[in-house]
């Protein structure tokens, strides 16, 4: 079938594309150069397709199996990974985020399979939209918390003179301070769009629906949280260590949250 | 081989007996000159603050190097300052080897040094516009400069700041995007102060302002590097507006402590402030390290960063002796093709295939028992055309110096592609 050719190709592809950008990283090497973007572009295009095939196959959005939803994320990593080269122009970093869409797309493409029974609400597009959205917010902050650590330890590095192996390659603070800002806006903003599609919607889908529900209350703490990470930039002026620790914070919170409520909550908000 | 080298640097001289022998590039011509009238074919003379070097081929019968130097030393007049002792000679394989040893950077006195490249090929430039090169020192040089991108490019020899001044701007440049949007506060009118400004400067800094004690002295400086003078007792001030500091006065204690530099940033927006403290004692209290986005680095990180990359670069030397072995093969393998008797071989042999070749695409058009003769007939014509120029050929080797020869055995080999064919 075309659609496990893909499911055979788009982890090989992620595999080149990640180890292609980790080479040209520390080993200098032009040659990765010239072909990291080229895999990068091909396997968007080719992971594009297959989320548009299988969506039209099944007939419903690819966010029925959790190992849809793990594609759906690499996918959306790649894009915001790929939205934030071209904004800041430095393409020395991608070896550090793709390995996540790599991973991910490896344990989809090994443990996907259609349900035989979707709930009607899964085959709802909005709903696709909904949950998409939230995925590229969530995969922009995690894009935006790898920055933010790579600053801090190249702002320890360089604090303490004393330099770890990845500092020579890796571009300078107020760059990798710029590519997590990026990330960030990007993260909030889809974030905003996928609260914003929810509230107005699932109300009216879903019959459980209730606004103490432990995902919508997570969601809306993560979104306070880039929300005053934002004002702290913007308003108050803050800058550097202190705005990344804040990123990785969020981050680590986002990360918890949608573990601890996955695991011990139930909730109209889980359909998997 | 008819290759040599004879020089001074600074592992057989010092600095005052060097320099006594530096030939600036406008002297180089007329020191060339010079040479020519000693029986030399080819010379290329190298002179830099480090080494001074001659590279040269004989006309014809081999004299000894001494006149050499000699020569050299009377023309700067400092027989006075210069021994024997203080110079090296190298003759054949062991001067290509040096001369790929110099143009890697792993006989510089700084390791890696950047910068004898281009000196190098400034005087092979001079030393050809004089017209005193020729086969030889040509491929010499030419491998040469290529050795030594090799070992800039395969390498890490030439990576890492091994200066203060320049460990400090590689420092900046790790911590801002922009060095055009950035301001540098100097204090201070150190010769080492002066330097690193310098460098930063020479990345497009925005400005550059200078406090001294003596204002007279800033204002000399800021006249060379284009910056502005503020008065010593507002350097705390300027604080607000710029975001690297270096600093490098005589002061028995602090002129910056931690709780003014703690103030400054709350007042500063938090931006990030670079300080590097070249001062001894230091001019700078440390805790203000401590500080968030402030960087302070005195004296002592910058040499422990200098050491680091020092050490980083030793350990790429294996790998360029690797690159020297290899290149020096291979230009064994070209010395030792220009020789007759293997290139009239080689010939000949060309010949003979592409005779062969067409004969055996075209003998069906003839009658078998006229194969015998089609063969002997172009035998006869291969010969008759190789006759008068591998006679030629040989005769010269008897009658003429050997660079003469190997000068036609070249042409001949490139006209008939004979390297290629080696290459394949």
């Amino acid at each position: 079938m075309l659609l496990n050719l893909f499911e055979i190709v788009l982890p090989v592809s992620y595999f080149a594309t990640t180890g292609l950008y980790a080479f040209g990283f520390f080993k200098n090497s032009k040659n990765s150069e010239l072909y990291k973007v080229r895999f990068l572009i091909f396997t968007l295009i080719v992971h594009g397709i297959y989320i548009v095939f299988r969506t039209i196959e099944f007939n419903h959005p690819p966010v029925t199996t959790v190992f849809e939803i793990l594609s759906l994320i690499a996918f959306t990593i790649t894009i915001t990974y790929a939205f934030i080269e071209i904004r800041t122009k430095n393409r020395t970093t991608g070896g550090f985020i793709l390995i996540f869409p790599f991973i991910f797309q490896l344990i989809s493409s090994f443990f996907i399979k259609e349900l035989l029974e979707i709930p009607p609400v899964l085959r709802s597009y909005l709903l696709g939209f909904h949950v998409w959205s939230a995925l590229v917010g969530y995969a922009a902050i995690t894009i935006s918390a790898v920055y933010g650590f790579l600053y801090l330890i190249l702002y320890r590095d360089i604090k303490s003179a004393h330099f770890s192996v990845i500092y020579k390659r890796l571009p300078n603070l107020e760059m990798l301070e710029r590519m997590s800002f990026s990330a960030t806006v990007f993260g909030f903003v889809f974030l905003t769009i996928a609260i914003s599609v929810g509230y107005a919607w699932l109300p009216r889908a879903i019959e459980k629906f209730s606004y103490a529900d432990p995902k919508l209350i997570s969601t809306i703490a993560v979104w306070l949280i880039y929300a005053a990470g934002l004002s702290a930039k913007k308003i108050i002026g803050w800058q550097g260590r202190k705005i990344m620790v804040l990123s990785m914070f969020g981050f680590i919170f986002t990360l918890f949250s949608m573990l601890l409520i996955n695991i011990f909550f139930s909730s109209f908000h889980k359909f998997l | 081989m008819n290759i040599y080298c004879v020089g001074t640097n600074h592992r057989t001289a010092p600095v005052e007996v060097r320099e006594k022998l530096w030939f600036s590039s406008g002297e180089l011509s007329a020191i060339l000159d010079l040479l020519k009238q000693q029986n030399l074919k080819e010379t290329v003379l190298v002179s830099t603050c480090n080494r001074t070097e001659l590279y040269y081929s004989f006309k014809d019968e081999l004299l000894s190097t001494d006149p050499l130097w000699q020569t050299l030393v009377q023309k700067k007049n400092a027989a006075e300052h210069l021994r024997a002792e203080n110079f090296y000679s190298f003759s054949s394989l062991n001067a290509v080897k040096h001369i790929f040893a110099v143009a890697s950077g792993i006989d510089s006195m700084v390791l890696g040094d950047v910068q004898i490249l281009n000196q190098m090929k400034e005087a092979f430039t001079v030393a050809q516009e004089n017209h005193s090169t020729g086969l030889l020192l040509n491929r010499l040089f030419n491998t040469a400069f290529h050795v030594g991108k090799r070992a800039r490019t395969e390498t890490e020899i030439g990576e890492g700041a091994v200066s203060v001044s320049y460990a400090a701007a590689e420092l900046a440049s790790k911590i801002f995007e922009d060095m055009t949007k950035r301001s540098a506060l100097l204090i201070g009118a150190g010769e080492t102060g002066e330097l690193t400004a310098k460098h930063l400067t020479s990345r497009n800094l925005k400005n550059l302002v200078i406090a001294n004690r003596t204002r007279m002295r800033a204002e000399e400086l800021a006249q060379k590097l284009d910056g502005k003078v503020i008065d010593f007792e507002k350097i705390i001030d300027e604080l607000l507006h710029v975001d690297i500091v270096i600093s490098s006065v005589e002061s028995p204690s602090h002129i910056l402590n931690a709780k003014d530099i703690r103030s400054v940033m709350k007042h500063r927006g938090n931006k990030p402030l670079f300080i590097i403290d070249i001062g001894v004692p230091r001019n700078i209290e440390h805790s203000a390290n401590d500080i968030d986005n402030v960087f302070l680095h005195d004296i002592d990180d910058l040499n422990h960063i200098i050491d680091t990359n020092l050490s980083r670069r030793k350990a790429e030397i294996p790998k360029i002796q690797e690159i020297i072995l290899g290149e020096l093969i291979q230009f064994k393998n070209w010395h030792d093709s220009l020789e007759v008797t293997p290139t009239i071989q080689q010939l000949r042999d060309q010949f003979e295939t592409i005779r062969n070749d067409e004969v055996k695409k075209h003998l069906h058009h003839f009658s078998t028992d006229k194969h015998e003769e089609v063969e002997i007939l172009t035998k006869r014509i291969v010969n008759k055309i190789l006759h008068t120029p591998m006679v030629n050929l040989k005769n010269g080797s008897a009658e003429q110096s050997g660079t003469e020869t190997q000068t036609r055995v070249h042409i001949i080999r490139h006209l008939f592609g004979l390297d290629k064919k080696d290459h394949k």
